[in-house]
């Protein structure tokens, strides 16, 4: 029945590797993540893990290591942040290309400049069209599933891409706390063996990998790509099933809603300050705010219809992104999500851009964000995109609520 | 103005060094068997070796688009044949990948599992595959690269440098035209001083390339790895022996540097390209070694060393040379020629 332990990000994306039994893995240490490969190496040394760990020389050779593998029937595991991220992008976007099934921890932090090596999700809204699969998690216990989960996503034949599983640096890679670590049989049970054979570079069976492809058939590939990546949503749906079945737990599939069910209003995040969201969404619905929640787990592909549906009666919605899109200077969730609504008219959104830099996404932001949001589902006046720590927001009256909360919030910009 | 052999225009691949004077005479002149008589003696061994290699299959595709003359489409071609259809290929962005050898619309250009791996990436991809093999009991395949020298001592250096000091079991092989030919004759980490490619021109201010090359082959001897080699596809009999060699290493990386003449970049003409593979050796520019246990040899010895501009003048890369230049040139040969003897005897 597995067993019970207190687990850090970082450990449980190793227990999850572990778990999937990856046997080929390459990683270089990069914060937040660096401790990551400690525990994988720690685990190799000890014989809990029998796979063979590559102490490569950079990122750009991690990735083409496990490359190698994958075209020898390898599965795979590594995982990065920030720079490295950067580092690894020749080889990360051909991951995708190649159909390559990889599984890599993605530990998200700012990008540098300037000099900063604190959380931030930067680094993966950045690459999240390179072709591979984004699983964001809320937890460690998510993070050790999801991992297993990512497997047999990524290796389904009906799929053949590349999966990240990104957890925000520092809040969930260093933040410990209890985990059940399922039994290896039973994991077994859910997860067989990869059976990769569409890029397996065999002397029994020769074949040339990529090899000069002219346009017409690229654009033939290219769109069996972008297929490959619509059917992922059902098999994350089914692979979701499955997991709930047998380990009894369940994070959503595409999306995760929270007190969606009578909301008026709704947040919508990614990540990490989702957990505080939570909390903050019981209180205020004390407070008589009627407010839900939408958890984006996957952002590649982009769940929008799942989201159109959960938000179809929401009046207003606000969003808070650790991270920003140099479209409009608006974060990327916020420009994803409008892309939602296409022709249909849509309810006023607001961004909330925080947490940048390793600063957290506070409680009293949180309730900020739902005030205001709550604010413009009334009709009250309305800025676009809100910068926490940048822009005014009346934090005197927000702790003073009560039943006339929108009306003392009238004249707060924000 | 081209050079004209009387049969073809060997010069219409690709633009003449701008500023070079046309060295080779017309009605190809320059390579007369009185003059270069000690080029022919080696025609019995190789008249040999390719008796053997021919015995065996060809594993690459007949039709490529390699030029005429290429060096290193020879030295492929027969690398291939020894290594025989136990092996998966590597071949980065370059010449060898461009010519079709990985394969073209679909198509594969070789007969046995062949692959792009990126300019920067090649020994790490091959290590990743080697391992896989070896835990899964088929160690036996040989995981052999085929790269350009860009790819090997530029781009790729980082990545062949860690695998090499981590021990990878893999068999590198760099072909060195000294330059990258792919992209259009752009000067590299290995070109020899005073070249003449598209990135060191000959003009007012600058002769060709003003740096010395990169020593690949001793860099890599550096790292300690159980077996180092150069070679030249002019000497097919000595490169067969040292790739035999490279394949039985089990304990780490081999590599195998290749002298790669290149028609198109250096501008000779296409049927010149073995003599003038000769002429580097035979100079002493480019002597043949390899490194095992801790120890170089030398595996041909020049009996009687030819004077460096007999090479420098067998192409248009280096037609720009004063008297002054060749004679550093030859200060240049002799001195790591010397230095490189005294290895030999450590
Ligand atoms: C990261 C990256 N930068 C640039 C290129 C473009 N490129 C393709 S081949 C090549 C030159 C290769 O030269 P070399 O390795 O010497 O091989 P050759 O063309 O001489 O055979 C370059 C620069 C590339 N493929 N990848
Ligand atoms: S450019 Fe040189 S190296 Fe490239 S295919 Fe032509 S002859 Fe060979």
């Amino acid at each position: 029945m597995g067993r019970v332990d207190v687990l850090n990000g970082n450990k449980a994306a190793a227990w999850g590797a572990k778990l999937a039994r990856a046997d080929l893995m390459a990683a270089y240490p990069i914060t937040p993540q660096t401790p990551l490969v400690e525990y994988l190496a720690s685990f190799v040394a000890d014989g809990v893990i029998d796979a063979d760990l590559v102490e490569v020389e950079s990122e750009h050779s991690a990735l083409s290591v496990l490359q190698g593998g994958v075209l020898a029937g390898a599965r795979t595991f590594t995982g990065t942040s920030s720079q490295g991220l950067a580092l690894m992008y020749e080889p990360y976007i051909r991951t995708s290309t190649m159909r390559l099934p990889i599984v890599m921890a993605l530990v998200t932090r700012e990008v540098i400049s300037p000099q900063t090596v604190w959380g931030g999700q930067q680094d993966a809204v950045t690459v999240r069209d390179a072709g591979w699969i984004q699983i964001w998690c809320e937890s460690s216990q998510e993070i050790l599933d999801s991992i297993v989960q990512a497997y047999k996503i990524a290796e389904n034949k009906d799929v053949l891409l590349p999966v990240n599983v990104c957890y925000d640096g520092f809040s969930l890679s260093h933040m410990a706390e209890r985990v059940e670590i399922p039994d290896q049989e039973q994991v077994d049970q859910f997860l067989p063996k990869p059976n990769i054979s569409h890029v397996k570079l065999d002397p029994n069976n020769p074949i040339a990998v990529d090899p000069l492809t002219p346009g017409p058939m690229l654009t033939e590939f290219r769109h069996k790509q972008v297929t490959a990546m619509n059917v992922s949503k059902k098999i994350i749906e089914e692979v979701r099933q499955e997991w709930l079945e047998m380990f009894g737990r369940d994070y959503g599939g595409l999306i995760d809603q929270y007190r969606m069910e009578d909301a008026e209003i709704a947040l919508v995040c990614l990540g990490s300050p989702a957990g505080t969201a939570r909390v903050a969404i019981d209180e205020m619905r004390n407070h008589g705010i009627k407010v839900g929640m939408i958890r984006i787990r996957v952002l590649r592909p982009f769940p929008d219809e799942e989201i159109l549906k959960a938000l179809v009666n929401i009046k207003a919605i606000g969003v808070i992104d650790r991270n920003v899109s140099f479209a409009k200077g608006m974060g990327i969730s916020f420009l994803e999500l409008k892309t939602v609504f296409g022709g249909l008219k849509m309810p006023p959104m607001i961004d909330f851009i925080g947490g940048l830099g390793g600063s957290d996404v506070t409680m009293e932001q949180i309730k900020q964000a739902i005030v205001i949001t709550q604010h413009v589902s009334e009709g009250g006046e309305f800025q676009e995109v809100t910068w926490f720590g940048l822009d005014q927001i009346d934090v005197e009256t927000l702790f003073t609520m009560d039943k006339d909360i929108s009306l003392k919030l009238k004249g707060v910009s924000g | 103005m081209g050079v004209n052999d009387g049969i073809r225009d060997n010069t219409n691949y690709s633009t003449i060094p701008e500023g070079a004077r046309p060295t080779l005479e017309k009605n190809d002149a320059f390579f007369t068997k009185k003059r270069f008589g000690f080029i022919f003696n080696e025609e019995k061994k190789t008249k040999e070796v390719y008796k053997e290699i021919t015995k065996v299959q060809d594993l690459l595709s007949p039709g490529n688009s390699a030029c005429l003359g290429c060096h290193a489409e020879l030295a492929l071609r027969t690398t291939l044949r020894i290594l025989g259809p136990n092996t998966i290929l590597a071949i980065p962005p370059g010449c060898m990948g461009g010519i079709g050898a990985v394969g073209f619309n679909g198509g594969a250009g070789a007969k046995i599992p062949v692959f792009f791996p990126l300019l920067d990436n090649t020994a790490a991809m091959l290590a990743g595959i080697k391992r896989k093999y070896i835990r899964e009991g088929r160690g036996d395949i040989n995981v052999v690269a085929f790269a350009g020298d860009g790819g090997t001592a530029d781009a790729g250096f980082q990545s062949l440098s860690g695998a090499a000091e981590r021990g990878e079991n893999i068999i590198y092989i760099c072909y060195d035209n000294e330059a990258y030919m792919n992209t259009g004759v752009q000067r590299s980490g290995t070109t020899p001083k005073w070249s003449w490619t598209q990135t060191t021109p000959v003009g007012e201010q600058t002769q060709g390339k003003s740096q010395k090359g990169k020593d690949m082959p001793m860099i890599m001897a550096q790292h300690n790895i159980p077996y180092v080699a150069t070679a030249n596809p002019s000497y097919m009999h000595d490169y067969i022996a040292k790739l035999k060699k490279a394949m039985k290493v089990k304990n780490g990386m081999s590599y195998i540097h290749l002298y790669s003449g290149c028609p198109t970049g250096w501008k000779f003409p296409t049927e010149k390209t073995i003599e003038v593979g000769k002429l580097a050796v035979e100079t002493n520019l480019y002597p043949l070694w390899e490194y095992e246990d801790g120890k170089f040899r030398l595996t041909h010895e020049v009996l009687k060393r030819r004077p460096i501009s007999e090479y420098s003048k067998s192409m248009q890369k280096y037609s720009h040379l004063t008297e002054q230049n060749l004679a550093e040139l030859q200060q240049n040969v002799d001195a790591n020629y010397k230095r490189f003897k005294k290895l030999c005897k450590i």
